[in-house]
């Protein structure tokens, strides 16, 4: 302890004020715990402030323009003009709004805020660093401890962020005007989701990707519908391109690409985004005072979210893949729970996930090739959604609802939707998976006409050989 | 194969059975008429073997469920059979169990569908029990739609476990065998607790005073999970007192039942202190009424608020008596007609006869006597012999005479049926009776042998007392009841002098007989049983 140091003590210190970390301060109120939450920037983390929930008020606000402006084919003719920074400052109300929500939240739960960086001094205490370091500090006392500070934008090499040639994704969802043209480094989801982004909005994009697909954690089946959108969008793809480097000149930058075929690549652009994938933080914590290992630069964790120590414990992202929110909320939940005494577990059978590109991706579970290889024998059903009426309507007909099950014993293994909403439709048959539904289960259930949710609906009926509407 | 073996119509006309006790769990191997249950059907306990040799798959019914007749109770793979399952077995990545020999591989085909690469078929509820209760939730059997793990299944799998969680990791080389051996730990286990259960359901509470599970263990550790703790905060009961015998890492693990069962067992040892004591005080009593004493004690403690009380599941024969008894006490108005016979004559007859009895190996009662003498009144009055058929608006008389007779036995009332007692003299009676009184008590009687009564007799006497209320035995018409014989005083001649006397308590369903014809059929049966002369006509 530093000279100066004042010391609390309580029951449950989570570190980070993210999706992880907020849920499992709130829940360890709700469970009459005393618990501390510390955090360095602004709570709801990456998601509310930098990731999902800024990315999605994006999409929402380009598609509404987009759409407007592409809707001959209903009789609708429009010229809608964007004003960029109106739409970033709607976009930074409504995060303000959530992440004073989540703030009041976890207020009204009990638990005590701090701002700050924690890093560990010992197995039981942590010393809370204000700005200026050096100087007097924080200490706390901790029965258990939940690690939950998330992740960063992964650098690559040559391409460090300065915010004005080399974005971030965070970087990218502030910008005030929008470039003329944009290279974006990594055909992952947040490269995709921002490449189609920008693209409606008129930029001109070239997608850079050292793989030969994109959404390669997908399938061809599921990335083909999306790719062939996004290049009739104007996206060109470069695949098989790794960027090399980047030089600035008169109009802008020029992004150097090492090909493997050797015809390396020039693209010349107003702006480079690099998406290539998020790496856990843990070298803000001190991780070593408290014994607490990482292996491959994540925090290992056990099934009830225990860490090497079992009193600390490690939520979301930076407990590794995969990196989404909602398997972050689950985490906290439990780790709060276990914490408690309660006989909770991270016993999810699958973990949803969803693409906001256009047309959405929604997964979950195993996929056909998955199931196979796990020994499944697997019967699986396909509904194009150019044979649902609401999908015509929608004037949004590219895409599909796929559901593989086990063929003896019709249980539900996975699903995979390419389709408007289909972040919303997965939805119900992860329920289902979680359940341990069955393929009648979902087909004897009545679905709404005329909605696209009957395409789930379809697709469970097409694997048991009994399709109606195709 | 499987063989999914239906609940046989184990006894004339039985239309369901209580399964009282598996003596199999599933991945156990069984010979061909091998014992795989224990059903209880309306009065009787009997065996259920297995029509084939094979290894149990699944068990569609757990102790204490009622199944009806011709139901799916247990499917058996049968040996030497090949089908579905296997193929999947091996289709799943588990290529050990090939290696496991034909066990190994059945076992894992039985398991297949709850288990593949880490899905379990449970919604996150039944999973989070699981966790709860400790039991490995990848190792149950589901029993729901397509094999769904459901609640049930998972607390069945935590009461098999007890001492199969210490046998699984036995050094065994496959994962399929491991399955098998953990299959064989949970049916020791369950063989034993089968047989705990068995001790408490027969003898009901009245024995837990006795039992050693009443001791207070006093150990420094246990291990429980927080929801048991709870129970024993509830129950305000150190969890270091609980006896138990699980053990988890090597340290006594303690269960919310483990808690219930001391509680209980603490407090009968409580009220049966004070029923002891109650019966030392009242002098003379015959110690086989203790049992009777003790509920009634027991049940006044229930019903005085917030007072300890413990529960006994209100099923099986218990049941099935309260069923009958309802059916009976709602459908027929009774009417119960009370007489007495003087019966020296009777008295001393039996005693000359019995040692010729006895020279043939035969223990001559007074129930020989009462049945002659009873079916010589109901020939005298059919009417006594009937049955109201309420559909048909039909008296039926009937021309044979099948007495029932009311054996109270550690589990309830029995009624075996003695058949033909017209035609039937009085020592083949005697060890008739004598037979099947002793088969009710040990609960070897079989359904068929107590069905078809046209008349029953209930010897509350044996016990003591003198009248009472029989219910009658629905759809017969009549009962009676015999009061203990012994002297009393009786006028004669204007003088009060002591004869041995039977007091009879006859019940009639009002609706057919009248009081008229009850009177005047006691007075046959007592001017038999006064003359037993008169028997020999009979």
């Amino acid at each position: 302890m530093v000279v100066g140091d004042v010391t609390t003590g309580t029951d449950v210190l989570v570190i980070g004020g993210g999706p992880g970390g907020y849920v499992a301060a709130i829940r360890a109120g709700q469970l009459d715990l005393d618990v501390t939450l510390v955090e360095m920037d602004s709570y709801g983390g990456t998601c509310l402030n930098y990731g999902c929930i800024p990315s999605k008020a994006f999409i929402s606000a380009t598609d509404v323009a987009h759409e407007a402006d592409s809707a001959e084919r209903m009789g609708v003719y429009a010229d809608p003009a964007v004003d960029m920074q109106g739409m970033v400052s709607w976009k930074d109300r409504l995060v303000t709004r959530l992440t004073k929500g989540v703030e009041s939240l976890c207020e009204r739960a009990g638990a005590t805020l701090i701002e700050g960086r924690a890093e560990f001094a010992g197995e039981n205490s942590a010393r809370i660093v204000q700005e200026g370091e050096g100087q007097g500090a924080e200490s706390i006392e901790f029965e258990h401890a939940v690690v939950a500070t998330g992740s960063r934008p992964i650098q690559i090499p040559n391409f460090e962020f300065d915010g004005e040639y080399v974005l971030s994704s965070r970087d990218a969802l502030a910008l005030e005007n929008v470039p003329e043209e944009m290279v974006v480094v990594g055909g992952g989801y947040i490269g995709m989701e921002l490449a189609t982004v920008f693209q409606k909005l008129g930029c001109d994009v070239t997608i850079v990707e050292q793989l030969e697909e994109c959404l390669p954690a997908y399938g061809e089946e599921v990335t083909e519908v999306v790719r062939e959108r996004a290049e009739s969008l104007g996206v060109d793809f470069e695949f098989g391109h790794a960027a090399a480097d980047w030089a600035e000149h008169e109009d802008g930058i020029t992004v150097h690409t090492d090909a493997e075929d050797g015809e390396d690549g020039a693209f010349d652009c107003e702006k480079c985004l690099v998406a290539v994938g998020r790496r856990p933080v843990t070298d803000t914590l001190n991780l070593d005072a408290a014994g607490v290992e990482t292996v491959d630069g994540r925090i290992d964790t056990d099934d009830r979210a225990r860490t090497n120590k079992e009193h600390i414990f490690a939520v979301g992202d930076v407990a590794g893949e995969p990196m989404l929110a909602h398997k972050a909320f689950r985490e906290g939940e439990v780790a709060a729970e276990v914490i408690a005494g309660e006989p909770a577990a991270l016993d999810y059978q699958a973990i949803p996930a969803a693409v906001f590109t256009d047309p959405e991706i929604g997964s979950v579970g195993m996929t056909e090739a998955e199931a196979e290889q796990a020994g499944f024998d697997p019967a699986v059903g396909k509904m194009p959604l150019r044979a649902s009426g609401r999908a015509l309507t929608l004037n949004d007909r590219d895409g599909f609802v796929k559901v593989v099950a086990d063929a003896e014993t019709e249980f539900l293994l996975g699903a995979q939707i390419v389709a408007p909403e289909a972040s919303e439709l997965i939805a119900e048959l992860g329920l289902a998976i979680e359940l341990g539904a069955t393929l009648e289960d979902v087909a004897a259930t009545i679905h709404v006409h005329p909605t696209l949710s009957e395409a789930v609906h379809e697709a469970a009926k097409g694997a048991r050989g009994e399709s109606v509407h195709y | 194969m499987a063989f999914e073996y239906e609940l046989p119509d184990v006894g004339e006309g039985v239309a369901e059975g209580e399964i009282v006790a598996w003596h199999v769990s599933v991945g156990d191997h069984v010979d061909e008429d091998e014992v795989l249950a224990e059903i209880e059907t309306d009065k009787a306990v009997v065996d259920l073997p297995s029509p084939v040799a094979g290894t149990i798959q699944e068990l569609h019914a757990e102790e204490g469920d009622v199944v009806p007749v011709r139901s799916v109770v247990v499917t058996i793979d049968v040996d030497g059979g090949t089908d579905d399952a296997e193929g999947t077995a091996d289709a799943s990545g588990e290529p050990e169990a090939g290696s496991g020999g034909e066990t190994a591989t059945e076992a894992a085909g039985s398991e297949e569908p709850s288990v593949a690469d880490g899905r379990v078929f449970a919604p996150p509820n039944v999973r989070r029990l699981a966790r709860e209760l400790g039991v490995e939730i990848t190792a149950v059997d589901g029993s729901g739609p397509s094999g769904r793990i459901t609640e049930a299944d998972v607390r069945a799998a935590a009461e098999g476990d007890d001492e199969g969680t210490t046998e699984r990791s036995d050094g065994e080389e496959t994962t399929g065998r491991e399955r098998t051996s953990s299959g064989d730990g949970q049916r020791k286990s369950a063989v034993k607790r089968r047989s705990d259960t068995e001790r408490r359901s027969a003898t009901g509470r009245r024995t837990n005073g006795e039992s050693a599970s009443a001791d207070a263990a006093d150990r420094e550790r246990t291990l429980a999970v927080p929801a048991t703790r709870k129970v024993a905060r509830e129950h305000e009961v150190d969890i270091d007192e609980v006896p138990t015998e699980k053990e988890r890492d090597g340290e006594a693990f303690v269960e919310p039942e483990d808690i219930e069962r001391y509680v209980e067992a603490r407090e009968s040892a409580e009220v049966g202190a004070s029923v002891e004591s109650a019966e030392a005080s009242a002098e003379g009593r015959p110690a086989e009424t203790t049992a009777e004493s003790e509920v009634t004690a027991e049940s006044t403690a229930a019903g005085t608020g917030d007072r300890p009380v413990s529960t006994e599941p209100y099923r099986g024969i218990r049941r099935t008596i309260g069923t009958q008894m309802q059916t009976s006490s709602q459908t027929i108005p009774h009417a119960t007609h009370h007489d007495t016979a003087t019966v020296d004559d009777l008295v001393e007859a039996r005693a000359e006869l019995k040692p010729r009895a006895e020279d043939r190996g035969i223990s001559l009662t007074y129930m020989p006597f009462v049945l002659k003498a009873l079916v010589a009144g109901l020939k005298e009055y059919p009417i006594m012999n009937t049955e109201l058929d309420e559909e048909a608006e039909e008296i039926l008389y009937k021309e044979y005479y099948n007495v029932g007779i009311a054996v109270a036995t550690d589990a309830g009332l029995m009624v075996p049926v003695v058949e033909n007692v017209d035609q039937k003299g009085l020592l083949d009676l005697a060890s008739e009776v004598n037979e099947l009184a002793e088969k009710a008590r040990n609960r070897e009687i079989a359904p068929a042998e107590m069905r078809g009564g046209t008349f029953t007799v209930t010897n509350f006497g044996a016990i003591g007392g003198e009248y009472a209320t029989p219910i009658i035995n629905h759809p017969e018409t009549g009962i009676l009841g015999l009061g203990a014989i012994e002297q009393r005083p009786v006028a004669e001649n204007g003088e009060v002098v002591a004869r041995e006397t039977l007091p009879l308590s006859l019940s009639i369903d009002h609706r057919v007989i009248d009081g008229a014809e009850a009177a005047q059929f006691t007075n046959t049966v007592i001017e038999y049983l006064e003359n037993p002369t008169l028997l020999l006509l009979e």
